[in-house]
C-alpha cells in the first residue's frame, strides 16, 4: 500500500515537474523582442513545412468527412421529410465540431509527431547544445518559429477543412442524391451565424493549435537523446495531443455553445 | 581582469540523477595554454565542459570564466559570455541541412552584421586553416568523421573565441586524422592564442601538445602537472592509466554484489 502511494507520489511529482519545464520552455521561447530580419524567414520556412505540407491530408479528409455527413444526413433526414436541412446539418456539424477537432487530430499525427522527432533528433545529435555554445538560444531559434508557425497554420487549415467538408456534403446531397442546390445553400445561410458558430470555431482551432504545438515541441525538447527516447516522445505527442484536443473540445463546447 | 587562469573551478560538487559525478573538484585552466583533461570513460569529463559552458549547474562550488561566475549570470548575460567560448562536440554537431560553408558562416550571421563578402572571406580563411576549403560546398552527410570534426572546428573558431573546449576530438579517428587534429589544436593555440581545454582519453596524442594535464577519476582530481610530470608519475593509478595496463588499482573485474560461484 505504502509502495502504491510512493509510486503515485513519484508519478505526480514527475508530471508536475514536466509541466513546469514545459511552461519555462514556452516562456523563454516567446518572451523577448523578435528580430524580424532573422526570425521572419525561419517562420515562413516552418509555415511551409508545418502548414502548407499538411494541406493535402486536410483537404482529402475534409472532403470525405463532408461526403459521409452528406450521405448519412440525407438518408436520415429523408425519413423525416427534412432533407432541406441537410446544408444546415453538414455546416454546423463541421464548423462547430468536426472541422477544428479533426484538423487538430490530423495535425497532431502529421505535423506534431514530425516536430517532436525533429527536435528530438536535433537534441540527440547535439545540435541544440551546439547552438547554445554558439551563443544562439535554441528556444528562440528552433522552438519559437515552429510554435508560431503551428499557431498560424492550424486555424487556417481548420477553415480549409470546413470549406471542403461543406462542398463534400454538397457533392453527395445535391450533385448525387438530387437535393436542390438553392435549398442546400439557403438553409446553411439561414442557420449558420458568424458570431455564434464561426468565431467559436476559430477560437477552438487556436486553442487546439497552442495545445498540440506546445505538447509536440516540449516532448521533443525534453526527450531522452536516444533513438528509443525519440520514439517514445513521438508516441507521447500523438497520444497526449489527441487526448488534450478531445478534452479541451468538451470544455470549450460547454463554455461557448 | 587578466589573471593567469582563464577558468577557475572551485570546490565543485555535481551529481546527476542521484549519481555523484564530482566531489569537491578544484582546478585552474591557464590562459593561452592547452590543458588536457584525462580520465577513464564515464568519469564525467564531458560533464565538466558542460559545467564550464553553464549548460549544467553544479549543486555546490563555482566556475569562474575570466573572473565571472558563469552560473550566477542572467540568461541574456550568459549568452553574451558564450560568444567568448566555443566547443567542439564529439559528433561535430554540424547542422545537417546546411553546407560546410553555411555551417561555418552561421555564427557570423547570428552575431554580426558583416556584409556577405566579408563573411565569405572570413569563412574561407577559417576553412583554409583547418584544410577544408575544398569541401565548402559539401553537406555534412558527404563528409568523413575526420572532415566533419575539422569543419566543426572551423565553425567553433569563426568568432575568434578566447576558449575552445574539445570534447573527445580523437574518438573514432584513424591515426592520420588524429595527427591532423593534434596539429590543428596546437597550431590554433599557437597562432591565435586560444585557450584550449581538451577532454580525451587518448593519452599519447595529447601529451605531445598539452602544456598542463589534469587526470580525473572517481569524481576527483587524481593528479596534475606538466606532461613530463604525469608521464613519470609514481602514482600507481596514474601510471596504469597512462600505460594502459588492463589490471591494477582499477580492477579488470567490476565489483558485484555476489561471488562468481554464486552467480554460476
Amino acid at each position: 500500500m505504502l509502495e502504491l502511494f510512493g509510486s503515485l507520489g513519484r508519478y505526480s511529482i514527475g508530471k508536475v515537474g514536466s509541466l513546469g519545464r514545459s511552461a519555462i520552455m514556452l516562456f523563454h521561447s516567446l518572451v523577448g523582442a523578435p528580430n524580424f530580419r532573422k526570425h521572419f524567414p525561419l517562420l515562413v520556412k516552418e509555415i511551409y513545412f508545418i502548414g502548407v505540407q499538411s494541406i493535402i491530408i486536410i483537404l482529402v479528409s475534409g472532403l470525405f468527412i463532408g461526403m459521409v455527413l452528406g450521405l448519412q444526413g440525407f438518408n436520415i433526414l429523408k425519413d423525416f421529410m427534412a432533407t432541406g436541412s441537410l446544408g444546415t446539418l453538414v455546416a454546423l456539424a463541421i464548423i462547430r465540431e468536426l472541422g477544428p477537432v479533426v484538423t487538430a487530430l490530423l495535425f497532431a499525427g502529421r505535423a506534431g509527431s514530425a516536430l517532436t522527432a525533429e527536435i528530438g533528433q536535433l537534441k540527440a545529435s547535439e545540435q541544440l547544445s551546439a547552438l547554445e555554445m554558439m551563443a544562439v538560444d535554441p528556444l528562440r531559434r528552433v522552438i519559437a518559429p515552429r510554435f508560431w508557425a503551428g499557431v498560424i497554420s492550424m486555424p487556417l487549415l481548420s477553415i480549409l477543412f470546413c470549406v471542403i467538408g461543406i462542398y463534400g456534403g454538397k457533392f453527395v446531397g445535391v450533385d448525387w442524391l438530387g437535393l436542390d442546390d438553392g435549398i442546400y445553400w439557403s438553409a446553411m445561410q439561414g442557420n449558420v451565424d458568424f458570431a455564434s458558430d464561426l468565431i467559436p470555431m476559430c477560437i477552438k482551432a487556436l486553442v487546439f493549435a497552442i495545445a498540440c504545438v506546445w505538447i509536440a515541441l516540449f516532448n521533443g525538447y525534453d526527450c531522452k537523446p536516444t533513438s528509443a527516447g525519440i520514439s517514445s516522445a513521438t508516441t507521447a505527442t500523438v497520444v497526449q495531443s489527441s487526448l488534450a484536443v478531445l478534452g479541451l473540445d468538451f470544455v470549450l463546447t460547454a463554455l461557448m455553445f | 581582469m587578466n589573471t593567469p587562469s582563464l577558468i577557475s573551478i572551485k570546490k565543485l560538487w555535481f551529481s546527476y540523477e542521484g549519481r555523484s559525478i564530482y566531489k569537491d573538484v578544484s582546478l585552474e585552466i591557464p590562459r593561452g595554454k592547452i590543458t588536457a583533461i584525462l580520465g577513464p570513460s564515464g568519469t564525467g569529463k564531458t560533464t565538466l565542459l558542460r559545467l564550464i559552458g553553464a549548460q549544467l549547474t553544479p549543486q555546490q562550488g563555482e566556475v569562474l570564466f575570466d573572473g565571472i561566475n558563469v552560473h550566477k549570470l542572467k540568461r541574456s548575460e550568459l549568452y553574451r559570455l558564450r560568444e567568448r567560448m566555443s566547443m567542439l562536440f564529439q559528433s561535430g554537431a554540424l547542422f545537417q541541412d546546411m553546407t560546410v560553408y553555411e555551417n561555418v558562416a552561421y555564427p557570423l550571421f547570428e552575431h554580426t552584421s558583416l556584409p556577405e563578402e566579408i563573411i565569405h572571406s572570413i569563412v574561407m580563411m577559417k576553412l583554409e586553416a583547418v584544410g577544408m576549403r575544398g569541401a565548402y560546398k559539401l553537406y555534412p552527410s558527404e563528409l568523413s568523421g575526420g572532415m566533419s570534426r575539422r569543419a566543426a572546428l572551423a565553425r567553433s573558431i569563426v568568432l575568434d573565441p578566447d576558449l575552445v573546449m574539445y570534447d573527445e576530438p580523437f574518438v573514432g579517428q584513424d591515426p592520420i586524422t588524429k595527427g591532423v587534429l593534434v596539429k590543428l589544436i596546437s597550431d590554433l593555440n599557437r597562432s591565435l592564442g586560444i585557450t584550449s581545454v581538451v577532454v580525451t582519453h587518448d593519452v599519447r596524442e595529447i601529451l605531445d601538445v598539452a602544456h598542463y594535464v589534469y587526470i580525473l577519476a572517481e569524481g576527483q582530481v587524481l593528479g596534475q602537472g606538466t606532461p613530463d610530470e604525469i608521464a613519470n608519475s609514481q602514482d600507481a593509478r596514474i601510471s596504469q592509466f597512462i600505460n594502459g595496463d588492463y589490471d591494477g588499482p582499477y580492477a579488470f573485474h567490476l565489483k558485484g554484489s555476489s561471488s562468481y560461484l554464486e552467480d554460476l
